[in-house]
């Protein structure tokens, strides 16, 4: 395997979380799009260490905070999730439309 | 072919199979299983470059993370059984192009780096991982204990029902 097939397949992974981010509308898979994103920058870093000579081993720590970020974002985005359903009875980014002038 | 490039090319083929599912299909179930089929496939990605605890570091929270996302689908989606929305082909549009554009132009941009060589693979990588944590990167391990204590009682109270009398 080169370094060139695993960009690719990084590249991919984040145009399709890029374009479920954009065009999904339910609040949850948007949350599940913007994951693939971050799996998919994860697999970056890795190969790029790997491959880009030096230590192999800091690529695996960059990966396991950027692991650690997401799981404290998603709890966050959760539970804000619970409270947008509770004063607008949906999580459809197309009702949050109160601050709209 | 080696065993190598075959987990490769079985790895790619899940993930973006798994991540077209977690993004285009209809039902959010469909969405959620899609994006747990798109993790293993990643997973199978870390092993063949040498990361097996990663790799298995992203089963393990993923797994638990897909558990969570079902239940909040279920509590906080609308009916499967009503009529969805139709979707907006404007916006089906938008995006396909902004994701396309965006995607080619990262491509793009690595296409013409100049790489080295391939280092040596890892070697017991959980060890390696943890030796640099608590060396070198031993601010960045507590940082990431604090956020993560933040964001949990920051979750508890952003969810936390106030009573009415309350108020603010």
């Amino acid at each position: 395997m080169s370094l060139l097939q695993y960009l690719s397949v990084t590249a991919l992974l984040f145009g399709a979380g890029l374009y479920g981010l954009l065009q999904r509308r339910n609040l949850v898979a948007m949350l599940i799009a913007l994951e693939l994103m971050l799996a998919s920058v994860s697999i970056a870093v890795m190969a790029l260490t790997t491959y880009a000579g030096g230590d192999t081993s800091v690529g695996l720590v960059v990966a396991l905070i950027i692991a650690g970020v997401a799981a404290a974002e998603t709890a966050i985005a959760l539970s804000l999730f619970v409270v947008i359903q509770r004063s607008t009875h949906s999580i459809d980014v197309e009702q949050l439309s109160e601050l709209k002038g | 072919m080696t065993w190598g490039s075959a987990v490769f090319v079985v790895s790619t083929v899940t993930a973006l199979l798994g991540a077209l599912a977690a993004v285009g299909m209809r039902n959010i179930f469909h969405n959620i299983l899609g994006f747990a089929v798109a993790m293993l496939g990643v997973s199978g990605l870390f092993l063949t470059l040498g990361a097996d605890f990663l790799a298995f570091v992203f089963i393990l929270v993923y797994v638990g993370a897909v558990a969570i996302a079902m239940v909040y689908a279920v509590m906080l989606s609308q009916p499967l059984d009503q009529p969805p929305r139709p979707r907006s082909r404007l916006k089906i549009l938008g995006s396909a192009l902004v994701a396309g554009t965006g995607g080619f132009t990262i491509w793009e941009l690595l296409r013409f780096a100049p790489w080295k060589a391939p280092g040596p693979p890892l070697r017991d990588s959980a060890s390696a991982a943890g030796f640099r944590f608590l060396s070198d990167y031993v601010l960045a391990f507590e940082l990431i204990s604090v956020l993560l204590v933040v964001a949990m009682m920051g979750a508890v109270m952003i969810a936390r029902r106030r009573p009415p009398a309350e108020g603010r």
